[in-house]
């Protein structure tokens, strides 16, 4: 008797169920990596989008950065059981395209959003594509790293001018004169990033590498091809002199880097567009006690260029089921009103990938974004490679041969051997 | 006739209730061995099937100058750890057996403490105590070296520190296991051996010793196989830098799983650590046995 109406009341239930989608809304589940200072802005836009779409929920969910989401996305995606949307670094596109997570955006998608791709910046773009020139993200910003600087050690130099803004630094030896004013003007580390980590370590030597016209792994696969080798050793030593000479902190973690800078103990920070937010609130709160500005990273070798990487939205794959039309729609649209509305993530200090909201009236009066969004032109993406991109082989390189190396514990030309030979090994 | 159904009944009676565990077993640990094994001679993603490959992953391994470093570097860890921690346990577990009562629980706390915190707890503590900036044993270290060190940054002393820790962390368990031993060992050995009269030192070597023998040993094979498992510290410490000097097979297997996709490679490394595990583990139990039955 008991199983009887069990039976009936789970058929009833059944039947609902497939009734259900015929009235109700749609909801998206939605996976994310943000968990600091843009976290808190990324809520604020769901939650003004499930305010104005009645019809269509969106259901976040944070994870860990890094290897952490990545694994999960694969395994999850693998089975069906991943998310509608997530976000996804565009330097990690290689490694999702051999993973095969990742569904191509159509034309058809990109009309459901609204949006079309001339409404993009050709540099996200193009890392958004495969091989086979799909479209298998749409990019949602692009970040760098960007020199942040401190007046008050500036002042009386040459580096300032009459409006108090950073100026005359065209070469190294120019920013190295600067470092060196900044530490006679009393600043305990002049140019601070994170030096004992992954990520400050590795954006500042693909910068360097990359602004002398080098290559960390040509889009064949051979890593440091040509006289790229050599660039990079000239990278690494540039970067083991400014320990030398104690411009730079000492194995800094991250949060220490950025303490040291938002504590008025470095006159520069080498570090991304992402702790402008930090650098607002501070400011607001009347708690940074100094004036600060944050720039383009100058030329200091030979070409204009900045290690550069897009946030971006991606659709992963429903394990062997394809993914119910209606509900891409939905998730299309909104992809598409997060990308109108990107001047919000702006706040956060990126610069937008949409150009309608990069060229608005808005952004161009938002600072210091304004002031720095002309990188998003000239920038290198990391290299094209399933051993490079956020929280790869090539991330761990850095933390584990260039930090060290720079720190005294084995020579510039040395190191890059091995980071020649350990990414090499990681290929095959 | 009734006899042979009584006997074919009680067999399935055995069988029926040995049914769970081995389909247990089968499941949880059966299946995923064999699905390694074969995931080894394929090429494999983490998930979803691949192409048979043959002996190409273990061709591969023996090439590998990261797998040599890692097991140079897991054999260097087992030398740090698996001995001084034994010796450590037995001194403290002889130690707190001089207590008695409440004062002997206390101390069994205070050491069995750290035992029970999750690793990421013990690593956050001591990443803290030894930060370079502003840990509290960077001046210890500077009085000794003359300059504070970033221990887990520092090639020479990365593996020694993360031994420190791991020490630390399970000293407690066997430190219980000494304890029991102890106490296992009857009075009347030590009386009579007074009245013989053995010097204290006579009766540590002639009575604990040889009979604390066989925990001994159980300690040190259980160290042994626990040691060369060694993951969790490096990574959440290390994370095997700088130059791979703290690199370790289980590190391998999760890069090369998690990280880059290689499912049947990453099966490869595990398989041969297990083969490691098995033959040194049996290996130094038949040793330390010949060594107890010669005493």
């Amino acid at each position: 008797m008991k199983l009887k109406t069990l039976a009936q009341v789970s058929a009833i239930a059944a039947l609902a169920g497939i009734g259900m989608p015929a009235f109700a809304q749609q909801t998206v589940t939605w996976w994310d990596f943000f968990a600091g200072g843009d976290g808190v802005r990324m809520k604020a836009l769901i939650e003004q989008f499930n305010e104005e779409h009645p019809d269509v929920q969106i259901e976040g969910t944070t994870l860990e950065w890094g290897v952490p989401f990545y694994t999960k996305v694969r395994t999850s995606a693998a089975v069906g059981r991943g998310p509608d949307l997530m976000t996804y670094h565009l330097s990690r596109m290689p490694l999702g395209l051999s993973e095969g997570v990742l569904t191509p955006i159509t034309a058809a998608d990109l009309d459901a959003a609204g949006l079309s791709e001339g409404d993009f910046f050709a540099s996200s773009l193009d890392a958004a594509k495969g091989p086979d020139g799909a479209l298998y993200a749409v990019p949602f910003d692009i970040h760098s790293i960007v020199l942040y600087y401190n007046k008050s050690y500036l002042e009386g130099t040459r580096f300032l001018d009459a409006e108090g803004k950073l100026t005359g630094i065209e070469s190294l030896a120019d920013f190295e004169e600067a470092l060196q004013a900044a530490a006679d003007n009393g600043s305990e580390a002049p140019v601070t990033y994170a030096t004992g980590d992954d990520g400050g370590t590795y954006r500042v030597f693909y910068t360097l590498l990359s602004q002398q016209g080098g290559t960390l792994i040509s889009d064949d696969g051979e890593v440091l091809p040509g006289d790229s080798a050599e660039k990079a050793v000239k990278a690494l030593e540039i970067m083991t002199n400014w320990h030398d000479k104690g411009w730079q902190p000492e194995q800094a973690l991250y949060e220490a880097s950025v303490a040291l800078f938002t504590s008025g103990k470095s006159a520069f920070q080498l570090n991304g567009v992402w702790e402008v937010p930090t650098m607002k609130d501070l400011e607001k709160n009347g708690n940074l006690g100094f004036e600060w500005g944050a720039v383009e990273i100058p030329k200091l070798m030979d070409t204009q260029t900045t290690w550069a990487d897009s946030h971006a939205w991606a659709i992963p794959v429903q394990g062997d089921t394809e993914m119910d039309p209606a509900k891409r729609e939905a998730v299309m649209q909104v992809i598409g009103w997060m990308e109108k509305h990107a001047i919000q993530w702006a706040d956060a200090g990126h610069i937008p990938a949409y150009k309608p909201v990069a060229e608005s009236e808005e952004f161009k009066t938002m600072e210091p974004n304004a002031t720095y969004s002309s990188l998003a032109d000239g920038a290198t993406y990391d290299p094209r490679s399933e051993v490079a991109g956020v929280a790869s082989p090539a991330y761990d390189a850095a933390q584990n041969i260039i930090s060290p190396a720079m720190h005294g514990y084995l020579s510039p030309a040395d190191a890059i051997e091995q980071v020649k030979s350990e990414l090499e090994s990681k290929m095959n | 006739m009734a006899m042979i159904r009584n006997r074919s009944r009680h067999r399935l009676v055995a069988y029926s209730l040995i049914l769970p565990f081995v389909a247990i077993f089968a499941l949880v640990f059966a299946y995923p061995v064999i699905e390694v094994v074969r995931m080894s001679f394929t090429d494999a993603p983490l998930i979803g099937g691949g192409d048979w490959v043959g002996f190409d992953n273990y061709a591969r391994l023996l090439s590998d100058k990261l797998f040599y470093k890692s097991l140079v570097n897991n054999g260097y860890f087992v030398l740090l750890t698996v001995i001084p921690t034994t010796v450590i346990a037995l001194v403290i577990a002889l130690a707190v057996n001089r207590l008695s009562g409440r004062m002997q629980a206390l101390a069994l706390v205070l050491f069995f403490m750290p035992y029970v915190l999750p690793v990421s707890v013990v690593t956050q503590i001591w990443a803290w105590m030894l930060d370079f900036q502003f840990g509290i044993l960077q001046p210890v270290i500077e009085f000794f070296t003359g300059k504070p060190v970033p221990v887990f940054k520092n090639p020479f002393w990365v593996m020694p520190a993360v031994a420190v820790v791991t020490i630390w962390w399970t000293n407690g368990f066997n430190v219980l296991l000494f304890l029991a031993g102890l106490r296992n060992i009857p009075e009347e050995l030590y009386e009579a051996a007074k009245l013989d009269g053995a010097t204290r030192r006579q009766l540590f070597l002639r009575v604990t010793w040889p009979l604390l023998w066989p925990v001994t040993a159980l300690v040190l094979t259980l160290q042994l196989i626990l040691q060369l498992k060694i993951f969790d510290q490096v990574y959440l410490l290390s994370e095997g830098g700088p130059f791979n000097s703290s690199y370790v097979l289980l590190l391998m297997v999760y890069r090369e799983a998690f990280q880059l996709n290689h499912g049947g490679y990453a099966a490869a490394i595990s398989l041969v650590l297990f083969l490691i595990i098995v033959v040194i583990s049996v290996l130094q139990f038949q040793i330390l046995r010949i060594g107890g039955k010669d005493k």
